[in-house]
């Protein structure tokens, strides 16, 4: 008996860990369907030991990247200084000619009181390691649970639309890169309003997928959110189109966009503290997100 | 029990140090370090359930660190356990270049078993087949470093009380009776 349950150790052991991990992949696509998916209490310490040792390995590559960047902006700075200045007066006087044109049709003063209802408190977020996977597209920030992060919450930058967090522990957050596989973004051409899908395939660019017939879509166009898949506001910078595919038959055209971030040198984003749908996240509604709000407003005052 | 906790903590720090690595390096340019770890306890470890329990946390880590369901890369992380151990028997793995070439076939029937399980478990879909030329590079860095890693890990197996792991490794000559 004793030697039978020494020889069936193995095969148990083989056969209850593979069951654990179907069942994991199970359970874990349910919660990443339903929406909100924190991490159990057991692995997020994990996480979170992770991101000080990541922080320490990084900040001598963070330290060197920076002092080359910084020299190689220095190169070329007075003439970049003088092209800037020109664009500057342009846009000073363009912005007046807006003014005007604003005051004139009475809509300026319902702007201004709109503007406290188009904020969206977001809170700044360290990127400190990407995935361990060459597979997948994602990234570790330095924010988790405490901070007021939660799954679902968009994370962008200046430049543009980053990801969305998809999972979180106390003090860390995992977040799927734009350019991630699994990621599919409602979009926008600003130029022509043509709507179709943004998809990431895994590599440095992305997909935008639109319908055949009456798209207009053209190389150099700019791709924006549309803020109807209920995720992202309305407005972010996905990408420019470098590429649209010839119009055959087919009921769907394919345009390649080159991401308005530079994923490369990212190193700092934005988490937008407030989670789908979009008219919540740009229009306070009755209720709203209180859970979201008690956590802005949190991660404000600290 | 000793041994297994430092292997795994080990194992972690090998996960971070990737994903800080991955910072630096294009994605299909930096080592699965999980992987090779992985291999390096297939060729090294002398008991069998150790080895499997090992892969599976190595993997349910990397899940963490990663945008995978978590389960993919545990499940996987076995399956390369499991091709590690059955190559050292069945395979002469002895020296670099044997180890190297097992463990680049080995990065790319990983890199297709994940896009496969992504794919089965994708809600609409099934995501892009990603380029053949990123699998490649892929392979080719794991297979570099494959040697390096396996040594190391037997390395710490042995200095952890493992005395057959340098004999499994093939570092040291098999003693034979007189």
């Amino acid at each position: 008996m004793a030697d039978l349950r020494v020889r069936m150790r193995l095969p148990l052991l083989v056969v209850g860990l593979v069951a654990v991990a179907t069942v994991s992949m199970v359970v874990d696509r349910r919660a990443l369907r339903g929406g909100p998916r924190d991490l159990p209490p057991w692995a997020g310490p994990i996480l979170d030991a992770a991101v000080p040792i990541q922080k320490a390995i990084t900040f001598p590559i963070d330290f060197v990247r920076h002092s080359w960047g910084r020299y190689g902006d220095l190169v070329g700075i007075a003439e970049e200084n003088a092209l800037l200045h020109e664009r500057l007066h342009a846009l000073e006087e363009e912005n007046l000619q807006l003014r005007e044109a604003l005051v004139a049709s009475g809509r300026l003063a319902r702007i201004a009181e709109m503007r406290a209802d188009f904020e969206v408190p977001m809170l700044p977020a360290q990127l400190v390691g990407s995935d361990v996977s060459a597979f997948f597209r994602s990234v570790l920030v330095d924010r988790g649970r405490a901070h007021g992060i939660r799954s679902g919450m968009p994370v962008i930058s200046e430049e543009g639309i980053v990801g969305l967090v998809t999972a979180t522990s106390n003090r860390a957050s995992r977040a799927t890169l734009l350019l991630d596989r699994q990621t599919a973004i409602d979009g926008t051409v600003q130029r022509s309003r043509t709507r179709g899908i943004v998809r990431g395939r895994g590599t440095d660019l992305v997909e935008f997928e639109f319908v055949a017939r009456g798209g207009d879509v053209e190389v150099g166009d700019v791709v924006i959110t549309s803020g109807l898949d209920g995720v992202y506001p309305k407005g972010l910078r996905v990408g420019i189109v470098t590429a649209v595919s010839e119009a055959g038959a087919e009921l769907l055209r394919t345009a390649t966009l080159v991401p308005a971030v530079d994923f490369g040198r990212l190193e700092q984003a934005f988490v937008i503290l407030r989670r789908g749908p979009s008219m919540e996240l740009l229009y306070r509604t009755e209720g709203g997100d209180a859970e979201a709000e008690t956590a802005s407003a949190g991660a404000s005052g600290r | 029990m000793k041994r297994a906790l430092v292997l795994a903590g080990l194992s972690l720090l090998a996960l971070i140090v990737q994903a800080s690595a991955g910072r630096v390096l294009a994605p299909q340019w930096c080592p699965d370090l999980g992987l090779l770890v992985v291999v390096g306890f297939g060729l090294s470890l002398r008991s069998p359930a150790t080895g499997v329990g090992l892969a599976a946390l190595v993997g349910y880590l990397s899940d963490l660190l990663s945008g995978s369901l978590v389960g993919q890369h545990m499940l996987l992380r076995m399956a390369a356990f499991a091709a590690a151990r059955v190559g050292s028997r069945r395979l002469n793995l002895r020296g670099p270049v044997p180890l190297a070439i097992f463990a680049a076939a080995l990065s790319a029937a990983h890199g297709l078993a994940l896009w496969a399980l992504v794919s089965f478990f994708a809600s609409g879909s099934a995501p892009p087949w990603p380029p053949v030329g990123d699998f490649f590079a892929q392979a080719v860095v794991n297979g570099l470093l494959a040697p390096l890693v396996a040594a190391g890990v037997a390395w710490v197996c042995q200095a952890l009380g493992d005395e057959e792991a340098a004999r499994l490794m093939r570092l040291e000559p098999r003693k034979f009776p007189a």
